[in-house]
């Protein structure tokens, strides 16, 4: 199938699937936690840029070889969606495979990350962008766009169903395949699907508790898994070096109390946005951040709420900091009690709720090795984002030592958040 | 009580008494001789040796009678030797294992099947059906060509394919016989679909620089029974070319002709017809009667093109919108019924004992004569072969086989699990059942082997091969890997 987008920019693309090299046995299910289905209108899109040696003279089948070898490790992926007699959804694990996508572009590598800066929403066309629906048993969770580059560059874009994890879940993957790529097996045992166990339908006597403030309650979806906005939605992103994130952090410091730059650039940003909205400001936030110990897949994130009893706007960065830190209530347990009270079968979203903001400093993004190469930029963005936006801070490129910052916000507010961080705050 | 008795006691007598009527007809021939012997001998003791040499004397030979009849007799010993056809040896067999990258979930094929089809949701439920009820596995494997949406069907992918399938197969085969090319004489390969020019006989000689005076021949269009077709053609040849080799390489590309249409009777070979291809080496020469694995006894073949019917059930034509595919009429079963019939009439003859070959006249006899209405008798080729290869066509031929020649479930394994693991790779099928019948540790020396080929045309042909030395589980071969797990139970309907 040729076909292309964006007038040609990405031309020559194909579609095909990879699956797992052996047989997964029958009857292999994976029922997803109540976490995971509070993400599932939520999608991971990652972007490793790569130099040209890193996929130098590789065929197509070469590419996917450690494909069908890593895939024998992550069978859950490879599955697709069912529903349960009661509606609640769960992964049939029968080897269908993820999406395997080849394009070309016609610029050289640098030359799209110049017009990536000034239009960010470029970006969409290196990744996959496949809702899992409108029938969930042919919608792949995972889609892998390979996109060659003029120069000879590859970039590899990743679009993973947030209903199978969260980043670092994502990250872990590609790290592992990294690892088959170099000839050594992946340290993870194989089967982690089980068979399906009967369903308990837990007759909850928690009807009368509210909605926790972190999610918010859309739809009905049905078996289209998107998120509807009210307005459009509009990515960007910058980069903070390591000297003007100590600035930063400086500058907010009080008390002597120090804050991580996570800290510091979304007291900042919370602030911003503030001033931008004016009477509709954000008085809560909600903190996604992740667990250093659960290395499970799935989502394991911390998602905790931050609530304000003051106006933002005239509100000194370092207080707002000091909320997030030591303020922030943990609403793992309520998003829970929120699923389980019709058994998975209501639709939530998490990320834009409220203006949400994501810890990813922690995420392994720069270790997915590719013989020898390691990506020379990963840009990551969320998509299915709710009205009140998402702020995610991700670790820079590792020779900067800074942070990348990638917003989701709708499009009006753009602009005056570029002006205001770079007036205010010297960022941009 | 006295019901069931009565039963039992007349069915243990009629098994003895078929057991006993077939030694006496077996042996007809030696239980006449014993007694002519015994009555020889006493007749020789009763004499005595004076009396013995007497007679002998009295026969008066003189020097050129002796001379004479001996010449007779040397004389028709010659032409006795040298009129009897060559045998033919099986010296080794090489089939191909596809790489897992060309594996093909049932999932993925019935996805695929659904974004491509996206107008027809008809055909993709017929497929779905089909699929569930094949009796194909999950690690089937298509080329890479196929596993794109849509498929991507270029003479670069179907020639790459080719090369992969075909060059693979003769390598392992020539590594397992030390063979060098330059020692082939006969090569035919046979492949029905794909017929490129230069041929795919010319590409082996290509590929592996084989003599300039080699007779190659390269057979298209013959359908799934080529693979005996070929192997035909190589025992013709190797009667007239004296101390030679042959190699003959069966298999079917399946690249350029994945069906990218939505007519249902020609959506019915995407879901069964599976990469795969096999090489053997033949042979003439007297030194290869130690190490070759079986001998070819005898080869059948019927064909009823004459029938327009027959002709027309396996029918390569474009459907309405101009896409080319197979068309499989709805009574290809009742036909390929036929043509078995037809095979075994003339086979029969030829590798039946002779206690089932009387009965059978028995039966013929009286149903012309006495009562048509008398039920036919079906020979029992259980007696006649310890192995059955049937052509894994289709979950449907099996069983129609099976029911047909009165097979138990051991003898038709083969077959079943080759359609399970390895799909319908046409006329190749047959050396991947004896794979595994080899995998399985089952191959004695002295074995019959019978191997029943179906193809477009319609063809029914049949090969007949005597094991000549136990094989030892091979380390090597498609099967290696997963031996172990089969059998498997292969259910009516997979729940998809």
């Amino acid at each position: 199938m040729v076909s292309s987008m964006a007038e040609g920019l990405i031309y020559d693309i194909k579609l095909s699937s990879v699956g797992p090299g052996t047989v997964t046995e029958p009857d292999m299910v994976h029922e997803p936690s109540d976490m995971d289905l509070a993400m599932k209108l939520h999608y991971l899109k990652v972007i490793y840029y790569f130099g040209k040696q890193a996929f130098e003279g590789l065929t197509t089948l070469k590419i996917k070889e450690p494909l069908f070898m890593v895939l024998n490790y992550f069978p859950v992926i490879c599955g697709r969606f069912r529903r349960a007699e009661s509606g609640r959804p769960y992964i049939k694990c029968n080897d269908c495979g993820v999406r395997f996508i080849e394009a070309k572009c016609e610029k050289t590598m640098d030359e799209w990350l110049e017009m990536t800066k000034e239009n960010a929403s470029l970006e969409k066309y290196l990744t996959p962008n496949q809702i899992i629906g409108p029938e969930l048993g042919f919608s792949p969770t995972v889609l892998l766009q390979y996109t060659k580059f003029k120069c000879g560059g590859m970039s590899v874009g990743l679009s993973w169903a947030h209903v199978l994890g969260d980043a670092f879940s994502a990250a872990e993957f590609l790290n592992q395949l990294g690892k088959v790529v170099a000839g050594e097996k992946p340290n993870r045992p194989i089967n982690l699907a089980h068979l399906k166990t009967k369903s308990t339908n837990s007759g909850s006597p928690l009807t009368n508790m509210e909605d926790p403030l972190s999610v918010k309650r859309v739809g009905p979806v049905g078996d289209n898994w998107m998120t509807v906005n009210n307005c459009k939605m509009e990515a960007f992103s910058f980069s903070v070096n390591a000297t003007q994130l100590s600035h930063l952090q400086s500058k907010i410091s009080s008390n002597g109390t120090d804050f991580s730059p996570f800290e510091a650039l979304s007291a900042v940003i919370w602030q911003c946005i503030a001033k931008i909205r004016r009477e509709s400001e954000p008085k809560v936030v909600t903190i996604c951040k992740g667990m250093e110990q659960n290395k499970a897949d799935g989502n394991n994130q911390l998602i905790s709420v931050v609530k304000a009893a003051y106006p933002i706007v005239e509100a000194n960065p370092g207080d707002l900091a000091v909320l997030m830190k030591n303020a922030a209530l943990d609403q793992r347990e309520k998003i829970e009690n929120a699923i389980e009270k019709d058994n998975g079968v209501s639709d939530f979203i998490v990320y834009g709720a409220n203006l949400t903001f994501t810890n990813l400093e922690e995420a392994k993004l720069y270790e997915f090795d590719y013989r020898g190469e390691k990506p020379s930029y990963v840009s990551y963005r969320v998509d299915g984002v709710g009205d009140e936006g998402a702020v995610l801070v991700l670790p820079g490129p590792p020779k900067n030592g800074g942070r990348t910052v990638m917003a989701i916000l709708p499009e009006n507010e753009v602009t005056e958040l570029k002006s205001e961080l770079k007036t205010e705050w010297f960022m941009i | 009580m006295p019901q069931i008795l009565p039963n039992f006691l007349s069915s243990v007598k009629l098994k003895y008494v078929k057991l006993g009527y077939q030694y006496l007809v077996n042996h007809i021939l030696t239980f006449f001789l014993i007694p002519i012997m015994v009555g020889i001998l006493v007749e020789i003791l009763r004499l005595g040796p004076e009396e013995m040499l007497n007679i002998w004397r009295s026969l008066h030979f003189d020097l050129v009678q002796v001379l004479c009849s001996s010449f007779l007799i040397i004389f028709i010993a010659t032409v006795y030797f040298m009129s009897k056809p060559r045998s033919i040896y099986l010296v080794e067999y090489a089939c191909y294992k596809p790489p897992i990258t060309c594996r093909v979930p049932f999932s993925t094929f019935m996805e695929h099947s659904r974004l491509i089809l996206k107008e027809n949701p008809k055909s993709v439920d017929f497929q779905m059906r089909i699929l569930e009820r094949s009796g194909l596995g999950e690690e089937t494997c298509l080329p890479p060509a196929i596993h794109y949406i849509p498929p991507t069907p270029t003479m670069e992918a179907a020639r790459g394919e080719a090369e992969q399938v075909i060059f693979s197969a003769i390598g392992s085969l020539m590594e397992k016989t030390k063979i060098k090319p330059k020692d082939i004489d006969i090569l035919i390969v046979n492949c029905s679909l794909f017929s490129p020019t230069p041929s795919l006989s010319a590409m082996v000689v290509n590929k592996y620089k084989l003599r300039s005076n080699i007779k190659s021949y390269n057979l298209s269009g013959m359908g799934c029974s080529a693979g005996l077709i070929s192997i035909d053609l190589a025992r013709d040849l190797l009667q007239v070319h004296p101390n030679s080799y042959a190699l003959v390489v069966s298999t079917e590309i399946i690249t350029p002709n994945y069906y990218q249409g939505s007519e249902r009777a020609m959506l019915l070979p995407n879901c069964l017809f599976r990469m795969g291809g096999a090489a053997i080496l033949l042979s003439n020469k007297r030194r290869d009667r130690r190490r070759a694995k079986y001998r070819l006894v005898h080869v059948v073949r019927t064909h009823k093109g004459a029938d327009d019917k027959a002709y027309k059930c396996v029918y390569e034509q474009e459907d309405p919108q101009g896409k080319v595919g197979i068309n499989l009429s709805k009574d290809l079963m009742v036909i390929a019924g036929e043509a078995l019939k037809s095979n075994i009439t003339t086979i029969g003859p030829l590798v039946l004992p002779a206690s089932e070959q009387l009965l059978f006249l028995f039966t013929l006899i009286g149903r012309k004569i006495f009562n048509p209405k008398w039920k036919p008798y079906i020979p029992d080729f259980k007696q006649a072969f310890e192995h059955f290869c049937i052509h894994a066509g289709g979950r449907a031929v099996i069983d129609e086989l099976q029911k047909n020649l009165q097979l138990s479930a051991e003898h038709v394994e083969a077959s079943r699990m080759t359609l399970h693991r390895f799909g319908n790779t046409s006329s190749s099928s047959l050396w991947y059942e004896l794979g595994y019948i080899e995998a399985k540790g089952r191959m004695k020396k002295g074995d019959r082997i019978w191997q029943i080929a179906f193809g477009s045309g319609f063809k029914c042909n049949s090969a007949v091969w005597k094991c000549n030395r136990t094989v030892r589980t091979p380390t090597d071969g498609p099967w290696q890997d997963c031996i172990d797990r089969y059998p498997v139970h292969i259910p009516e309907i997979v729940k998809l």
